[in-house]
């Protein structure tokens, strides 16, 4: 009779963890390079974080003839503060257009507004009209490339959670331990390679815009076998999401509702955002711009106002949009126009009512540190997308994940075909060290009493909100790093699942998730209170400027069961691309 | 929201763990919220509060992933996008074999459309510049490449129940590719092959799809197809 | 002001009717009412008109009375009409007709109805 610690053995040559687009596109690529490829998805492969995109794609398509590579380069970097991995930058301009291409080939019907030109439309931070889209969004994105892996007959696995990445006595890659949570067994996938692609950490945060399963499992993982993560204090908040009701809390309402007549023209006014008082508290913080701003800086600006008691009892503030714009928003986004119908009513839907938004934990700038192949610092460990880290700095464009996913998907998965064509098969080397933790990870359905993960999420996530969201100071964060880890210490050990069998035991699966949260909100506390200042998405309130000598990074790694911190200059950067870097780069 | 009522919400949910129960049986729990609560934010409370041992499938909870459809009073909704009510009995979406309470198992959806190719199948490769698409026509692709893949359609219709038919989601999708321009494979022949003609034209799907599809519209297209032959160049 | 067609409200699917049930379901049954009026017409004119049946008509002396009730007509002619109707909207629909399938319901049952009402009107001495 099969017994807990029974583990079932499988071999491949890559293991992708996730089935987004970046996962997808890895395994085609790793496929097409030769290898034997096996996809894992924590739950029913549609359920991912692509899916919910609303699909635009920045890229230089040569339809706009002011546009050009280094244009939508400097772009990347002003809108990342300098702090890009630039060869990663220039890599995702140079590469998004065959990207977009290959995804046409694939299926994929990107809008036009004449049967050879892409209708494109301008993204916040962008100077140039260059932003491609499809009306079926990231549904339509995902859908292509699922039927892509199902021509080639990649084995997609449902409901395989990754839990481990294991490594041999040399530090290689041995390969990746997942609970089959369909059939409630476990599995010990041999592989010289490991693609983690299971996207970001926005379910860090109690208001988000991202799908459940995106708990951070992958960059965790990836931390806890030895990689290194860079640029974890980054986290994206997008400004606009709905307000209500609960479970549409924190889903983006996106940028064509917002940035209006300049979503086509870019010397054209944004929507207002108004705070409860009727002012336009947006123009205090960017003069200039004004609501035509970053992402960053608005998010910020209405995040303040509902602090400071400035929002509305609901908990958001109003932007006003632009009826003209609604046409034209109905096209492109019809899917955003029906949740308005459904969540807020109709005038709010054609645009002609204010409409509540609130800021939203979006994007995970930061994650695992890659190279130009997606290669971490761990043999045969590899991470692409939103897992990844380095490609957008301190600010992503709305509009560049698109183009990331695809890019890095793509060159991960030919690095690791790569990699598991050069690689000694690993055998069952690592069985031994998967059995154990495969112990420790069933704990929580030994005890009969103890805590519930949910409670203890849902603290983290108040934590990481209130603290290490938009707003952090340096008491708060040292308060809530105690906080996180004394959960770690003492309340973890202690936790405990109703349902003792293993078959879809969310709850379980939930105290899981909850180690990898946990890992990620200590490293991500431990980082911010480390710089010293303000840029782009990370925002201290007690150090509100930008540093010139802190134009860098800071990579996390852990060792023996410490967190270490290091400071690292820019990576890829010969010549400055910007100009706050030049002036630093004179002065030195 | 200050102006939103609240409710009190009776839910049945149906359990079942076919490992160890010999056929299903129906729970029943009360949770008090607003009246705005979505049918998953009432399953999500009854597992946070009183089922911890619940099983059941969401991700986004905001309609676009498609993983929670469930039936609600005996009609195939998505979770997270119907609103509750004040007596529901919840189940999981038939005709799918149950993985666990409300979980189904999609492993035979994931093969049928597996079979079915949906890739284009091209006769060159892609030209290195912007496919020729008409607009209209790339916005009506893209129309029904919204399509959620979340099988509420295929639950709802009564020819599925009765008569051997894929299903009207698998039709849309054969549709979207018949409609492609660079495909080049007879997608109304595997139509055929999947039932098409079993459809009852009732577009009991069109009703309802939480997409705004109409996979009878696409079922019919192809029956225009089979009459008048097709407009594509072979 | 932009008059253009909102997406539906899809958040309470599980309330309401399903037009296609209905319209299947009155279908069949008009359907079989009209295949059952036929079987049966036939054999009542036959016990009422074939001299060789005249005992039959003699231990069936309601017989005649029957084929006047006001309802078998309603009946009769809501499901000719609803039968044909309905089908031939099922026929253009499929050569390429654009038909919504909530409005063409309900003109057919109104029309049909009409046709059954009429009926009861004739035989109420209207």
């Amino acid at each position: 009779m099969a017994t807990a610690s029974d583990i079932f053995l499988e071999h491949a040559d890559v293991v992708v963890a996730g089935s987004g687009a970046a996962g997808m596109r890895a395994a085609i690529a790793a496929h097409d390079a030769g290898a034997n490829v096996v996809l894992l998805a924590k739950g029913p492969r549609r359920a991912n974080h692509t899916r919910m995109s609303g699909g635009r794609y920045n890229v230089v398509s040569g339809l706009n003839p002011a546009d050009g590579n280094d244009a939508f380069f400097r772009d990347t970097i002003d809108s990342g503060v300098g702090i890009n991995n630039h060869e990663l930058t220039r890599i995702l301009v140079d590469e998004a257009l065959a990207r977009a291409y290959d995804l046409e080939e694939y299926g994929l019907a990107w809008d036009r507004t004449e049967a050879d030109k892409y209708y494109m439309s301008m993204t916040g931070g962008g100077t140039y009209v260059r932003t491609l889209g499809s009306i079926d969004e990231g549904i339509g994105i995902t859908e292509v490339m699922l039927h892509q892996m199902h021509k080639r007959g990649i084995r997609i696995c449902d409901f395989h959670m990754l839990t481990d990445v294991i490594r041999d006595g040399g530090g290689c890659v041995a390969g990746g331990l997942v609970i089959d949570l369909s059939k409630g067994v476990w599995r010990f996938f041999s592989a010289p390679t490991v693609i983690i692609a299971t996207g970001g950490t926005s379910q860090l945060y109690e208001t988000s815009s991202g799908p459940t399963i995106n708990t951070g499992d992958g960059i965790a993982i990836a931390l806890r076998a030895g990689a290194e993560l860079v640029d974890v204090e980054f986290m994206q908040f997008i400004p606009i999401s709905f307000v209500y009701p609960q479970g549409a809390r924190g889903y983006t309402l996106t940028e064509p509702a917002h940035y209006g007549p300049r979503h086509f023209d870019p010397n054209a006014e944004a929507a207002q955002l108004l705070n409860v008082k009727g002012e336009r508290f947006v123009l205090k913080h960017d003069p200039l711009r004004k609501e035509g701003s970053t992402r960053d800086v608005l998010a910020r600006a209405i995040m303040l106002e509902i602090l400071e008691g400035r929002g509305t009892p609901e908990g958001g503030v109003y932007m006003v949009p632009d009826p003209a714009v609604f046409d034209a928003f109905l096209r492109e986004r019809p899917i955003y126009v029906k949740r308005l119908l459904e969540n807020y009513g109709e005038p709010q839907a054609r645009l002609q009512a204010p409409i509540q938004v609130m800021p939203s934990a979006l994007y995970t700038l930061g994650g695992v540190r890659i190279d130009r192949w997606c290669r971490t610092c761990v043999p045969g460990l590899l991470a692409a997308g939103e897992a990844a880290g380095g490609v957008h700095g301190a600010n992503r464009l709305g509009g560049s994940s698109m183009p990331d996913i695809q890019v890095f998907g793509r060159r991960a998965g030919m690095a690791a075909a790569d990699d598991a064509k050069a690689a000694r098969a690993p055998g069952d080397a690592g069985l031994e060290q998967a059995r154990a933790r495969v112990a420790e990870l069933t704990a929580p359905m030994q005890r009969a009493d103890g805590v519930r993960p949910t409670e203890v999420k849902r603290r983290v996530q108040k934590l990481m909100w209130d603290h290490v969201g938009l707003v952090r100071t340096a008491n708060r964060l040292e308060e809530s790093l105690r906080a996180f880890t004394d959960l770690r210490e003492n309340v973890m050990p202690r936790l405990k699942v109703t349902n003792k069998s293993r078959v879809l035991n969310r709850e379980w699966m939930e105290s899981l998730e909850l180690a990898n949260l946990l890992d990620l909100a200590q490293v991500m506390a431990a980082t911010s209170i480390e710089r010293k200042e303000t840029r782009g998405a990370f925002y201290r309130t007690d150090f509100p400027e930008t540093d010139p000598d802190w134009t860098a990074n800071l990579w996390v790694r852990r060792e023996s069961g410490r967190v270490l911190v290091e400071k690292h200059a820019v990576a890829g950067s010969a010549t400055p691309a910007t100009a706050e870097a030049a002036r630093v780069a004179a002065a030195s | 929201m200050s102006t939103v009522a609240s409710i009190t919400v009776t839910a049945e949910i149906q359990r079942f763990d076919p490992s160890q129960d010999a056929e299903p049986r129906f729970e029943s729990f009360e949770v008090s919220g607003l009246a705005n609560m979505s049918v998953l934010d009432v399953v999500r409370s009854i597992y946070e509060n009183q089922a911890g041992d619940l099983a059941f499938q969401f991700a986004c909870r905001v309609g676009r992933c498609g993983t929670c459809a469930v039936r609600v009073n005996g009609r195939p909704v998505l979770a997270c996008q119907e609103r509750c009510k004040a007596q529901m009995r919840i189940e999981p979406l038939k005709p799918f074999p149950a993985l666990r309470d409300l979980v189904v198992d999609r492993t035979e959806i994931e093969s049928r459309l597996a079979s079915f190719e949906l890739a284009p199948l091209r006769n060159n490769a892609h030209p290195g510049q912007p496919e020729l698409i008409a607009p209209d026509l790339a916005a009506k692709l893209c129309h029904m490449d919204s399509c959620l893949l979340c099988m509420v359609c295929v639950s709802a219709c009564p020819a599925v129940e009765e008569r051997p038919f894929d299903g009207p989601a698998f039709m849309l999708k054969l549709r979207h590719m018949a409609e492609h321009p660079a495909d080049r494979r007879d997608r109304l022949d595997q139509a055929l092959q999947g039932g098409m003609l079993e459809c009852f034209n009732c577009d009991v799907c069109t009703q309802v799809c939480p997409a705004d599809l109409s996979p009878a519209q696409a079922i019919r297209d192809f029956r225009r197809e089979l009459f008048f032959g097709r407009g594509k160049e072979a | 002001m932009s008059a253009a067609t909102l997406p539906r409200n899809t958040t309470r699917q599980s309330e309401g009717l399903l037009h296609g049930d209905i319209a299947r379901w009155l279908h069949r049954v008009s359907g079989t009412v009209i295949v059952v009026f036929v079987l049966v017409h036939v054999i009542a004119q036959a016990v009422l008109h074939v001299p060789a049946l005249a005992s039959v008509k003699a231990g069936a002396p309601w017989l005649p009375a029957v084929q006047s009730q006001h309802w078998i007509h309603a009946a009769l002619y809501f499901s000719i009409v609803f039968h044909t109707l309905y089908g031939l909207k099922l026929l253009l629909s499929e050569l390429g007709m654009r038909v919504d399938y909530r409005i063409s319901l309900w003109a057919i049952v109104a029309i049909s109805a009409l046709f059954g009402l009429r009926e009861v009107l004739r035989y109420a001495g209207v």
